[in-house]
């Protein structure tokens, strides 16, 4: 089927989220809280879109949002420019500190309204996305607490976790670089819980830190790496080399 | 043989009504030594007339009693129960003074008519004999003997919509469940009832959770369940308790399990306690609390009829929905629909409660308008002050104004403008509450009870409450109130959930309605209603004052002083304008001004 | 400690090992306790096998639950809106007043923990205050002084 987005005709399956199909089609459609490695999340409210299947057009959420029938989308209308620019206002007050967020106020124009108060001091958006990496990817290590005006993202009682694995992947995909993680040559620090990094025996590069790697050797059932994933290719290289032999020059 | 009924829901029970049924079963034991009487003590549910109970009620005379004490027990015995006479004091006495003997003479009773709450106030709640002898289970059998199409044709017929708020075609939502051919599928009754004024749920789950059952029952033979959950409120304890009474009575009885009434069907229910969240009254969210998981709700785009509670087809009906589906089944679609309007079939719960003379709750036709719910089953507002305005709906809903009380309420009219229904919830406000207070009080509500995942939500209810308070105190600019509109805009379109999407309406409805209070705030430095305490002081009219000491009894910061029979003071150093003198008044004595800014 | 240890284990296997009553687990818990222990919250994440950080979330999302331990009487003071414009913010004011404590504080001896809550369902008798289930309509400055002061009466004598 086909649905319009912007005046641009862009074929899709049903179910397809609207998302999907514009970043397919080459329409920028801003988002924070998503991140192609994971369901779509629908929290940050970013991308919002105007849609229009035969009985007025609607705001809807286009990360989350599956195409059921043939529709005309608006990503950038004047409803959902100036939308979009009190959404990015408040979460520039909620994460004064951002620069990704203070980037995408002046991208779209977010207006200045400094009747709103400041409510944090930090940049974190709670948009999520650490959260379900953690859990999904990793050990379920952080969570949101509280609820309401009085959420956030933390480890459980607010000390370090006894199961984090200092795996970085929370701050990995964080969008607006608010998880702090410190590293020295030896050492990574994370959620106030410092680790010790595994170096590759091959190069010396770091691979990640030692709760990590047998983290993920127990998942996957073998002995921890000690190569790092340019060396793992080069051991496996000369191992097809010595299979197979050289390949021939041509 | 007669009955006592002893109203034992909630309201009552605060009152004391434990103590009056003991009393009564006790004095009758001790006369059945003696003399030839044959009477029950039935301890029932809430008759929804709380603010005067305890409620007594004699049996088949149907003599009505209100505030009833144990030392009022003996003389009830005496005169009524042995002589057939009514106790004068204890009926009810009528605006033009006289004394009733039965609820249908009582204007709070008369202009009622009960579907839903058709059995509450005279079974024993949780007996299953006493619901079959009012009729009880007799559509659950008519059902059994019905196709799905055919019961779903009846809920379609009956116009029945959903009674949490949204107003969805109950048929519809069975039949688009009933259509997916897939196992298992779930019946979940949501009794999470949160919007703050309301409490007909409540008085359903304690007083007939029969009906509640069945009407699941009937739902499940409709769509192919077999097994449900009942999401009710922690906080009702005395509901959590009958329903799980209820369904292990109607277990036992072979009505609900594993063969219901030897049909070979199958229908295991299980309570869910809530966890003290009034967001996890929005579907999505509340499923997620069922399944164990922080209730959050997810975006809706796919109805959870298709993937409710563990990705299953799920129907999720409300309380008053169900106890609805019975009569529905046994009487007939078309008998239910003959009650009410065009599109808002059958009757209404409401709870109306505030600065009204007669709370309670009350079941009225659809349509019913404001003015007669205020005004003739409520007989007024309270010491007959000036109405102002009456919120419907809870935090979702509005304040709708005196100009639109003869209104029709049903689903769809109160929504044109800006207010809404909802559960029924109807608090009944006075020239003394300040309209940009209960704003206030609000969004302050839904700050704590969002559940924080979305941002125009989570953010915006933030900024509201912090121009708001604000406002409440003074310190309000003008071009706050455009603010808080295109705010509140906002939040309409962009929110995920029902919870953030109508939680601008109580701001935008009091904005709309009663602009000039947030004008007296912001430019006058002024509360007009007197509430909000920085903008507000009082003092005694020493003309007015009689010295009767009222106000300095219930003053709470010790600032009142004065002679008995003298005119009394307000120090103004100690006073924190609470303004418990200015309701403790009957002479009108205590008065309002402005603060000096 | 061990008859703690025991009591959390008694409420853990009276519920099968399923996510789905988790919930249910730790009002059960908050019900033995008055809160939540920090032991308990570990158990039933190993009883579950579930990450204690998906447990945590829960019990600081839910009002239900509590994961600091509350006062011997609780103090439910109802804030919902016909309590509300019936003078429930001057009751708040008195607690504070006569016990010193706010939304969620407990007394310093132990004794009340005051928590204001959304709706008790029973607006018609709207101020309404509960202390240990117990309900009290129509409150005024007046009487809540003396509620309060017959629990603490009772502590005394007891």
């Amino acid at each position: 089927m086909n649905i319009t987005i912007d005046g641009k005709s862009c074929q899709c399956e049903k179910g397809e989220y609207i998302l999907q199909i514009a970043r397919r089609n080459g329409i920028i459609i801003p988002t924070l809280c998503h991140h192609d490695g994971f369901p779509g999340q629908g929290s940050c409210r970013l991308c919002i879109v105007e849609v229009n299947e035969g009985s007025g057009p609607k705001v809807v959420v286009s990360c989350v949002y599956p195409v059921s029938k043939e529709c005309v989308v608006f990503t950038n209308s004047e409803k959902i420019r100036k939308q979009r620019g009190m959404i990015l206002t408040l979460l520039q007050k909620r994460a004064p500190e951002s620069e990704e967020i203070k980037a995408f106020c002046k991208m779209y124009g977010a207006p200045e309204i400094d009747r709103f108060v400041k409510v944090d001091n930090s940049k974190c958006i709670l948009c999520g996305l650490c959260v379900k990496a953690c859990t999904e990817l990793s050990v379920g290590a952080i969570s949101t607490i509280n609820r309401g005006i009085t959420k956030e993202i933390a480890t459980p009682y607010h000390e370090p976790s006894s199961v984090c694995v200092g795996c970085g992947s929370c701050a990995y995909v964080c969008p607006t670089g608010a998880i702090a993680i410190e590293e020295t040559d030896e050492t990574r620090t994370i959620w106030g819980k410092t680790f010790h990094l595994v170096h590759c025996t091959s190069c010396g590069s770091v691979i990640g830190t030692e709760e990590e790697l047998a983290c993920a050797a127990q998942k996957a059932g073998h002995e921890p790496d000690t190569l790092c994933g340019p060396c793992r290719k080069k051991e496996l290289a000369k191992a097809f080399r010595h299979t197979y032999g050289e390949i021939p020059a041509e | 043989m007669k009955t006592i009924r002893v109203c034992c829901g909630t309201g009552c029970l605060a009152n004391g009504s434990r103590l009056v049924a003991e009393e009564f079963e006790k004095k009758l034991k001790e006369l059945k030594a003696d003399a030839q009487v044959e009477c029950e003590v039935k301890r029932t549910g809430c008759n929804g007339f709380c603010e005067n109970g305890p409620l007594v009620t004699i049996m088949p005379e149907e003599i009505a009693y209100y505030h009833v004490k144990p030392e009022n027990v003996e003389e009830i015995i005496e005169k009524t129960i042995l002589n057939g006479e009514p106790v004068e004091k204890l009926l009810y006495k009528n605006d033009q003074g006289q004394r009733v003997t039965s609820q249908s003479e009582n204007p709070f009773y008369a202009p009622q008519k009960k579907i839903a709450l058709r059995n509450i106030g005279k079974i024993a709640p949780c007996s299953v004999e006493d619901y079959k002898a009012s009729g009880g289970y007799e559509a659950l059998k008519k059902a059994l003997a019905m196709t799905p199409e055919e019961i779903i044709a009846e809920i379609n017929l009956s116009g029945l919509r959903g009674r949490g708020g949204a107003g969805f075609p109950t048929g519809r939502k069975w039949e688009s469940a009933a259509c997916y051919d897939v196992t298992p599928k779930y019946v979940a009754c949501n009794g999470d009832e949160g919007d703050p004024g309301a409490f007909m749920d409540r008085s359903i789950l304690e007083g007939d959770p029969h009906s509640v059952l069945e009407g699941m029952a009937i739902c499940a033979l409709a769509i192919g369940a077999e097994e449900g959950f009942l999401y009710i409120r922690d906080e009702y304890s005395l509901a959590v308790n009958n329903i799980k009474e209820a369904i292990r009575a109607a277990e036992a009885a072979g009505i609900l399990g594993d063969d219901i009434l030897g049909s070979g069907k199958k229908l295991k229910l299980q309570v869910v306690r809530g966890g003290g969240a009034f967001v996890c009254g929005e579907s999505t969210a509340l499923m997620a609390s069922v399944e164990g998981r922080v209730g959050e709700p997810r975006a809706k785009y796919i109805r959870s009829v298709q993937k409710g509670l563990w990705e299953k087809p799920t129907v999720l009906n409300n309380v008053e929905t169900l106890a609805n589906v019975p009569y529905i089944i046994l009487h007939g679609g078309a008998n239910y629909a003959s009650v009410g309007t065009e599109k808002s079939k059958g009757t209404k719960v409401f709870a109306l409660v505030g600065k009204v003379k007669r709370t309670g709750l009350v079941e009225v036709p659809m349509g019913a308008t404001l003015r007669h719910l205020i005004f003739d089953i409520g007989g007024g507002i309270q010491n007959d002050r000036p109405f102002k305005a009456v919120q419907t709906g809870g935090p979702s809903g509005g304040c709708i104004p005196d100009s639109m009380l003869d209104l029709p309420v049903d689903f769809d009219t109160l929504k044109e403008y800006g207010a809404m229904m909802g559960s029924g919830g109807m608090i009944v406000m006075d020239d003394r509450s300040c309209m940009v207070e209960v704003a206030r009080y609000y969004v302050q509500f839904l700050c704590g009870e969002s559940c924080g995942k979305c941002t125009p939500c989570r953010e915006g209810l933030k900024q509201m409450l912090a121009i708001l308070t604000d406002i409440c105190e003074g310190k309000g600019k003008i071009e706050d109130l455009d603010l808080l509109e295109e705010l509140g805009e906002m939040m309409q379109d962009a929110s995920l959930c029902a919870l953030g999407k109508s939680a601008p309406n109580p701001v935008l409805t009091t904005l709309k309605y009663f602009r000039n209070e947030y004008e007296a705030h912001i430019l006058e430095h002024r509360c007009p209603a007197g509430v909000c305490t920085k903008l507000t002081s009082f003092a005694i009219d020493p003309e007015k004052c009689k010295g009767c000491t009222a106000c300095a009894k219930a003053c709470p910061a010790g600032a009142i002083s004065g002679e008995l029979k003298t005119p009394h003071h307000i120090d103004k150093t100690i006073c924190i304008s609470c303004g418990s003198c200015r309701e403790a008044c009957r002479f009108g004595a205590v008065m309002t001004e402005g603060r000096d800014a | 400690m061990q008859t703690e240890k025991e009591k959390i284990t008694e409420i853990l296997q009276s519920y099968p090992r399923e996510q789905r009553y988790c919930l249910a687990i730790m009002q059960d818990m908050q019900k033995q306790y008055n809160y939540i222990p920090k032991e308990g919250m570990e158990e039933l994440a190993e009883y579950l096998g579930c990450p204690l950080s998906s447990l945590y979330s829960m019990a600081t999302f839910y009002k239900a639950l509590s994961l600091k331990p509350k006062g011997k009487h609780i103090i439910k003071l109802c804030d919902g809106t016909a309590c509300h414009i019936r003078g429930a913010s001057n009751l708040r004011d008195g607690v504070k007043r006569i016990l010193g404590i706010e939304d969620g504080e407990t007394t310093e001896d132990g004794e009340f923990s005051l928590e204001l809550v959304n709706c008790l369902g029973s607006c018609a008798l709207a101020p309404v205050m509960v202390v240990d289930d117990v309900y009290y309509g129509k409150v005024t400055m007046e009487r809540l002084a003396s509620i309060l002061n017959s629990y603490r009466e009772e502590g005394e004598s007891a």
